[in-house]
Order: C-alpha cells, then structure tokens, then sequence
C-alpha cells in the first residue's frame, strides 16, 4: 500500500507541522501566514468589531499550536485549524450568551418554515452597505442558522465541509439551510419592510 | 404539480451547485418549461445576493510574527478568566467582607452583654436580683430593724 497522494500545499503544509513541533518557531508562522486571511474572513461574519476578530482568530491558532501533536495529516491542515476556527467561534458567541449551535430543541427551529419571497439588494446599494444589512439580519438569527448561512453563502463551503465541519449530517445540513434560508427572508423583510414593496 | 414541487425542492441545492448531471439535466428541463419554478429560483438567487463578499478580510500587520511569538512564549491563548467573574469578584469581595464585619461585631456585642449579666461581686443587689432574693432580703431587712428596735426598748 503506496502513502496516499498530497497536494503540493498539503505536503508542504505537513512539512511545517513537524518542523513546528521540532520548535522551528519561523515554521509555525508561515503556517499562520497561510491561513490568517480564511482565518480573518470566517471571523468577520460574526463580529464587527476588528479586535473581537482578532482575538478570536489568535485564539484559533494558540489552540491549534497547543494541539498540533495530534495533527495526523488525514485532512489538509486548511481543514484542521479551519474546524479549530469555527468552534473557537462557537464557543466565543456561547461565552457571549448566544445558543449553541446544536441545540435544536426549540421548537421555533425545528417548525414549519414558510416559503418567503426574497428581494434582491437594491442595484443602489453599495456593497458595504449590503453587507451591514446581511450582517445585522444574521446577528437576529439563532446560532445553528447563522452558521450554516456564514459557511455556505459567505464561506462557499461545501454541503459535506459543513457537515465535517459541525458534526451533522449532509441531510441536517440540507434542512437547516432550508430553515435558515426561511428565516433570513423573514427577518430581513421584519428589519427592513422598505425591501418588501418590489 | 407533483413534477414542480419535486424540482423545486432541487433548486437550492441546484444553485449550491450540490446536484450531480443526473439530477441537474431534469430540473434544467423543468425550468426552462415552468414559469413558476423560475421565479422560484429566480428567489432564491436573489437571497444568494445578500450575501455577497466584501472583499479579502485585512489581517492586521505583523499578525503571524505575533502569533508565533507568543505561542512559543508558551501563551495559551485562553481567556484568563470567564467575564462574568470578573464582574462578580468586586461584589463578592465585598459581600465577604461586610459579612465578616457583621459578624465580628455581633461577637462583640454578645460577649458584652454576657458580661453585664453577670454579677460584678458576691454580694446580693436588688436591682438585680429575682423577685424571691428580694423578698428575702426584704425579711432579713425586717429583722434587723426589729432586732435594733427591741434593743433601743431595752435601752
């Protein structure tokens, strides 16, 4: 049985992990270099506010340095720290007080979704101000849509990547986009009926 | 019907680009035939303009250098301690020490009037004394102004 093949990135990503943990302390940076911006991108979509974003990706990657003897290079390590971010985020908005991202007890999240009809963004609208729309309306959804939502529509992962990512099913994820969806129609005509008249 | 509400459970699947050529080539067909269904999807791409990217995120400067630094530094990274508690230690602090203080003095207090209800000598007082005491003393009162007053006849 030949070692399975890698990615050119993937081998080199690899590479680094071991001189990191040989304590080549310039390994370890490159490894953040590389993944710092997916990093920053994943981390914006849950707060507005630079240093929160900073803080929470800083505390990704000091929990991946702590935990990178159990590295075992069977996903890419883009996927690895990538899992490390979004929980560090999850347990950051648990800290802050908002649901966990599992619970799907209440029952306004397991009920019937609606079929809302959904406007476009004005043309008018300058993309910045699209997105502190999209985000204020995220910032009203339950965890367990907001996440799907950030990973999907911002983050363009893939139904299974998500699944992977949060420990569900591809037909939770599925259902919960489905429900997601429903919700930030909802919420965003609820915040904003000015975009209901078309 | 039945057709359209089975393609249109596909759709956001469709624009997820999450459907294989087997299930997309159908819902194609159906699409370019069903008018509604197009408006359906049609919705449902409008959604998808909401969500559109700002641009690469900005990584503050020298953020990996830092990163590395402190990591091998041996900074954990986590929170040094939950912020609620942060919030409570003050209040805790002085909840502990008023009640400390309210303690203190209420031992205080209650070893003084311990101490006052004892009697200072040996000798018996009517102000403090129970009634039967008092009354005794009331006779032995008597008979001694009795015992002076036979001796003052004699006299």
């Amino acid at each position: 049985m030949g070692t399975p093949m890698m990615e050119p990135a993937q081998a080199e990503d690899s590479q680094l992990v071991q001189e990191t943990l040989a304590g080549n302390r310039m390994s370890f940076q490159l490894l953040v270099e590389r993944y710092e911006g997916r990093l920053f991108s994943l981390a914006r979509h849950y707060t507005r506010n630079p240093v929160d974003a900073e803080d929470i990706v800083q505390e990704a990657f000091l929990k991946a340095f702590r935990r990178l003897d159990s590295f075992d290079g069977r996903s890419s390590f883009y996927t690895w720290i990538y899992r490390i971010a979004v929980n560090t985020v999850l347990d950051v908005m648990k800290r802050r007080g908002r649901s966990p991202v599992q619970n799907v007890e209440d029952p306004e999240l397991v009920g019937e979704a609606r079929p809302v009809s959904c406007p476009a963004p004005d043309a008018g609208l300058h993309t910045q101000e699209v997105s502190e729309i999209t985000h204020r309306v995220l910032e009203e959804l339950p965890e367990i849509f907001r996440t799907v939502l950030v990973l999907r529509e911002f983050e363009e992962q893939s139904y299974q990547a998500i699944a992977d990512l949060l420990g569900i099913s591809i037909g939770t994820v599925e259902s919960r986009l489905f429900r997601a969806r429903a919700k930030f129609k909802q919420k965003l005509l609820a915040l904003y009926p000015e975009f209901g008249g078309a | 019907m039945e057709a359209c509400n089975q393609q249109r459970a596909l759709i956001p699947s469709y624009l997820d680009g999450e459907l294989s050529e087997a299930q997309a080539a159908p819902l194609r067909k159906h699409l370019l035939a069903c008018q509604d269904c197009r408006n359906q999807a049609q919705g449902e791409k409008s959604l998808k303009a909401w969500f559109r990217t700002e641009g690469p995120a900005e990584v503050p400067e020298g953020f990996a250098a830092r990163i590395a630094r402190r990591a091998f530094d041996g900074d954990t990274g986590e929170p040094v301690a939950p912020l609620p508690a942060q919030n409570e230690a003050p209040i805790l602090r002085f909840v502990l020490a008023a009640t400390s203080v309210a303690a203190a003095v209420l031992l205080i207090l209650a070893i003084t009037l311990r101490s006052s209800d004892l009697p200072s000598s040996d000798r018996l007082r009517a102000d403090s004394d129970s009634p039967q005491q008092l009354e005794e003393v009331l006779r032995e009162l008597d008979r001694v102004n009795a015992k002076a007053a036979l001796e003052a006849e004699r006299k």
